[in-house]
């Protein structure tokens, strides 16, 4: 029985001359969400991997813009990368992820990645 | 007998270092990659640093027209100022490390970015070379998003009230360069001349950009806390 192949090189192949996100550029479908809609970050189980960051869990931001397709870095650190997701920037007041941060500095904001599994409509 | 000992090259090896070698000749071992892959790597990244991205700011400074692109598009706005962020690095395509999609943060006299990696260290390599080792460090990641003011203060940098600092946590395939304001003392200048002024720390957003200032605010260098002993085979008796 001969032993299976797997291609080690799949990524390369896709992507040279073409880059990383851009290879995945139109696989990720119709996005969920547009600029400008409020959006909750999920509480997902993220057993061995995870690229979402626990300080923004369960607050609400607002999507600023959807910035690229790729495999959401749960799949890829396991090389799953045949469902590519939109990822979108998302702002938040930083208030609303640190509710000890000062009045007085209301206006600060932050700003971060989320593929689409990781939002949900608020 | 001689009491000469040659002095380390390292005060101190760190864990990480040590499990970066196993990993990497594990690697070798497994054909991964090649030695010669990873010297070409190596190589690859010791000829990266800020200038191309101080020179995309400082143009961006003097031209509206490429300004507009800097902001739309950074990868292609950094082709003007020799940085391909594709075909580049020894693979055409980016990773490892770092991915093909750059975000020029436009400052304004309102707005102030500053850029972290909370969960490991991200940074736009390619267009900025190797981050500094305060930038990787857990204390900076830690606190950064949540005490922006205090942490700037700490670099010399204190901003009023009324404007609004923009962390942005560098977690997935977007690398971040600030762009920031252009100071008041500087008509007249050309383009050399703002990109000098145009340091690492202004672009990753922990001080901003003055005439007469070239250089990095130094940081403090704390001793090893477990030094390289480096007298293998000195009888203790």
């Amino acid at each position: 029985m001969s032993k299976p192949h797997y291609d080690r090189e799949h990524h390369a192949k896709k992507a040279t001359g073409i880059g990383d996100p851009q290879c995945f550029k139109g696989e990720a479908g119709k996005a969920k969400f547009k600029v400008g809609d409020r959006v909750r970050i999920r509480n997902l189980p993220d057993v061995f991997y995870t690229r979402c960051q626990v300080y923004t869990r369960g607050a609400v931001g607002t999507v600023t813009e959807l910035v690229y397709e790729s495999p959401a870095a749960e799949d890829e650190a396991w090389d799953n990368t045949d469902k590519p997701e939109w990822f979108y920037s998302v702002v938040f007041r930083q208030k609303e992820l640190w509710p000890e941060y000062p009045d007085l500095y209301a206006e600060d904001t932050l700003e971060s990645e989320f593929s689409e599994r990781w939002l949900e409509p608020a | 007998m001689s009491e000469h000992k040659a002095a380390p090259m390292v005060d101190e090896v760190s864990d990480f270092e040590v499990l970066e070698m196993a990993v990497r000749e594990l690697a070798i071992e497994k054909g991964l990659f090649s030695a010669d892959d990873h010297r070409r790597w190596t190589e690859y990244i010791h000829t990266l640093g800020p200038l191309p991205a101080a020179r995309l700011v400082a143009k961006a400074w003097l031209d509206p027209e490429y300004r507009k692109l800097a902001v739309k598009d950074g990868v292609k706005a950094s082709l003007e100022v020799g940085v391909d962020w594709i075909n580049d690095m020894p693979t055409h395509f980016g990773t490892p490390s770092d991915y093909c999609n750059l975000r020029v943060l436009e400052d304004t006299p309102k707005v102030k970015h500053v850029v972290v990696c909370t969960l490991c260290s991200c940074y736009p390599r390619p267009i900025l070379g190797q981050s500094p080792e305060w930038y990787r460090t857990p204390n900076y990641r830690r606190r950064l998003v949540r005490w922006p003011r205090q942490v700037l203060a700490e670099f010399g940098l204190q901003l009023p009230a009324d404007v609004e600092i923009r962390v942005a946590d560098s977690n997935q395939k977007t690398r971040y360069i600030v762009m920031p304001v252009r100071p008041e003392g500087t008509e007249g200048w050309s383009e050399e001349q703002l990109a000098e002024i145009v340091t690492r720390d202004c672009l990753i957003g922990v001080a901003v950009p003055r005439p007469g200032v070239t250089a990095n605010a130094l940081r403090p260098i704390h001793p090893a806390v477990h030094p390289v002993q480096h007298d293998h085979g000195h009888d203790h008796g």
